[in-house]
């Protein structure tokens, strides 16, 4: 080794004294060091929350979860009133335009009246394989509509389910006010401020169409979210991701079977006016899986705040004839 | 056994043919589920040295966890390079593993020998000197540059440690006056069982020396150079998978465990120790098995614990360790253990010494005289020869760490 090359002052010499005699006892030492975390990982208590440098750091993971810090990312969602059932997204296309994958894709809807755009998405694809996990999507949404989700288990076998649809997307908002209450404070007021403006803008259930139907018009994720929605309103426990992910762990047809049962108890125990619509359909299914804080809600008034669910018969053909009449008037 | 069954009524040649298979058969059962156990709890030990937890969900305490592996490895691909020699590639872990379980013949379970050789010092010595040739064909065979060189490295530490190690059972054989394992075991017998040879400094001295010239023969931790994973990725297994890599890792721990019984026969008196003569019969031969296996395990505990703190060594390193600190060590071990044999058995050797002190193995006070003689003899021998060899390398390596200007001037270096 040649160090004439060096600078005198980059020379770090080690002076180890040659009259000194060493026998092993670094060997011994080192030796020793590692026995002793032997010693106290083995019998020690455990050290998961880091408070000494030695022992056990290991959290049992399925078992043992640490806390996920409120700012944490994992995959986008996209979030609805919990009283209206409005979305806030109005496909203005940022997150697409921002996204650095290219994997969200939006179609703006249209009134079907007019064929005008409406501020309000018709759908919605996220592909979550491909997702990075950024964020980018969330923090320029002008409108709060995109949010990061907590919920990382998303493994699945099934690779197609990874295109995430709008239906299995959509969160309610106050799922998003549990898992960071302090994030969506900072927003909330201006987010529902500009949700209010959005739903003038939208006509009929455009804004609000999503989230209750997959396939075969089986109302999956109404049947999901709200679930999530209501325990906290009724002050019961937590909802946690995996509570609202029944309809997304599910093989489709898995789910619809399950749906068409809660359907038939459903019409079994509410008679034959049960089946009068679909929207009232998707009530009782909300009842069953929200249980007994929601059960509550069965009757029309209730708080249960399904898109659609919470009004009656009357008052929805009332605001029918209110929009029919509007048309009219813009001359259609 | 093949006694038993004659008495049973089946025919000499047939009696010894079934006591083999049978014997054959525990032997490999013992060597797979010791070596099952052997990774488990490596992988235990080392997890809890790093302040980790290690496998704990198969089974109780993750002790299925071997079997879960074993199936994996089964149902892997087993490819061949195109280029291999494809007869050589498939040979080269059978003759490892042949190799390992051949040393397994002698090897006792407590104080059950499979076959007592009357050589199996030998014997085992022999077989462990044929993993080179295993180690050689799978870096040649493979046919990859890796590979090659694993191999050579593993046959050039493999030859360079044999010779230490060899050299250090010497001892053993000289106090025992037997190659034999059972004598070597009976001969620990004295002091209710506890009069092993670790006790005594040349003894002492061997058992060191034995066991780290035994953990480069079963290629551990810090004298894993062919498989050195940062250099040269796995060494000679680098072109192996599915079931053959299974057989070479199962080749190389039960090596390991065939090290560590070996270690606790020649040097920690196998299966003795208190109590196993007052049992007797078949108690004191489980009593027997369990302390040896104890041993057998505290022994792999150390290899664990060297494994989690020290460093590979660099292959210069490594051939200088062996030659300038192992051998001169072993070579004094041999003196002093000459002079403990002629000490404690002077009879034989110089009958005038008898006159003067009495006979020998008569438990009277001259005798104790003589035991205490020899061991401060070989004791101010051996500490003074470790001493000296530990300075020299010492002041050997201080020299070699820097070439000064002058010597870069004068071409030197």
């Amino acid at each position: 080794m040649t160090l004439s090359h060096l600078a005198t002052e980059d020379v770090f010499v080690v002076e180890r004294n040659d009259a000194d005699f060493r026998g092993g006892q670094g060997m011994t030492k080192g030796l020793g060091i590692v026995f002793r975390k032997f010693r106290k990982a083995l019998f020690g208590k455990p050290n998961s929350d880091r408070a000494d440098t030695e022992g056990q750091f290991n959290v049992q993971y399925p078992e043992e979860r640490l806390a996920i810090p409120e700012a944490y990312r994992n995959m986008p969602i996209l979030l609805y009133d919990d009283a209206t059932g409005h979305e806030l997204c109005t496909s203005c296309f940022q997150c697409e335009r921002i996204c650095p994958p290219q994997v969200i894709h939006i179609t703006q809807a249209k009134d079907p009246a007019t064929g005008k755009p409406v501020p309000a998405a018709a759908k919605f694809v996220l592909e979550y394989d491909t997702c990075m996990s950024c964020g980018y999507c969330a923090e320029v949404c002008p409108f709060d509509a995109i949010k990061m989700d907590h919920d990382f288990e998303l493994s699945t076998a099934n690779h197609p389910e990874l295109d995430v649809d709008y239906n299995r997307l959509l969160r309610p908002v106050s799922y998003y006010e549990t898992i960071a209450p302090t994030m969506w404070s900072e927003v909330k007021e201006q987010a529902m401020k500009k949700l209010q403006n959005n739903i003038k803008r939208r006509p009929g259930d455009i804004g609000r169409d999503h989230g209750q139907k997959i396939k075969g018009g089986a109302p999956v994720a109404a049947a999901a979210t709200p679930a999530a929605g209501a325990a906290p309103a009724a002050g019961a426990a937590k909802p946690r991701g995996p509570v609202a992910a029944i309809g997304k762990n599910m093989s489709e047809d898995k789910t619809a079977k399950l749906l068409a049962i809660r359907a038939a108890n459903a019409a079994k125990r509410g008679g034959g006016a049960a089946d009068a619509a679909p929207v009232a359909q998707a009530a009782p299914v909300v009842e069953t899986v929200a249980d007994a804080p929601a059960a509550a809600s069965a009757a029309p008034t209730g708080p249960v705040a399904a898109i659609g669910q919470n009004m009656s018969e009357d008052k929805r053909a009332k605001l029918e004839a209110i929009r029919a009449a509007k048309r009219a008037q813009r001359g259609e | 056994m093949a006694d038993a069954l004659t008495q049973l009524g089946f025919a000499s040649w047939l009696s010894v043919l079934i006591a083999s298979i049978i014997k054959v058969t525990l032997i490999l059962v013992g060597g797979s589920v010791g070596m099952m156990f052997l990774t488990w709890y490596e992988r235990r030990s080392i997890s809890y040295m790093q302040d980790r937890r290690g496998p704990n969900r198969v089974g109780p305490q993750g002790l299925l966890q071997p079997i879960s592996e074993a199936i994996k490895t089964m149902t892997k691909e087993d490819a061949t390079p195109r280029d291999a020699d494809k007869i050589v590639h498939f040979l080269a872990p059978v003759v490892m593993l042949g190799a390992t379980v051949l040393s397994f013949a002698v090897i006792p379970w407590g104080r059950m020998f499979p076959v007592d050789l009357n050589a199996a010092v030998l014997f085992v010595i022999a077989t462990g000197g044929l993993h080179s040739i295993g180690m050689m064909m799978a870096g040649w065979g493979s046919n990859n540059k890796f590979a090659l060189l694993g191999g050579m490295r593993g046959v050039a530490q493999l030859i360079s440690y044999e010779i230490p190690q060899v050299m250090a059972i010497i001892p053993v054989v000289l106090m025992t006056g037997s190659m034999s394992l059972q004598k070597i075991v009976e001969a620990q017998n004295d002091f209710a069982g506890l009069g092993w040879y670790v006790f005594s400094p040349v003894g002492l001295l061997g058992f060191a020396l034995f066991f780290t010239a035994s953990l480069a023969e079963g290629e551990r931790t810090p004298f894993d150079i062919p498989e050195a994973d940062s250099e040269i990725i796995a060494g000679y297994m680098t072109e192996y998978s599915g079931m053959k890599f299974a057989v070479f890792y199962l080749s190389n721990y039960m090596s390991n465990l065939a090290v560590c019984f070996i270690t606790a026969t020649l040097y920690l008196g196998g299966g003795n120790g208190p109590g196993v003569d007052a049992l007797g019969g078949i108690a004191g031969g489980l009593l027997s098995l369990i302390y040896f296996l104890l041993k057998s395990f505290a022994l792999f505990f150390v290899m664990v614990l060297i494994r989690a703190t020290v460093p590979r060594l660099r292959v210069d390193q490594l051939m200088s360790f062996a030659w300038k600190f192992l051998l001169p060590l072993v070579l004094v071990n041999i003196l002093s253990a000459s002079f403990w044999v002629a000490l404690l058995r002077w009879d034989q050797q110089w009958p005038k010494l008898t006159e003067w002190f009495g006979a020998p193995s008569t438990a009277d006070a001259t005798n104790w005289g003589r035991l205490a003689i020899a061991i401060v003899l070989t004791l101010l021998i051996n500490a003074g020869a470790v001493a000296l060899i530990m300075r020299l390398t010492n002041r050997n390596v201080q020299k070699h760490l820097y070439t000064t200007d002058e010597e870069l001037a004068l071409g030197l270096s």
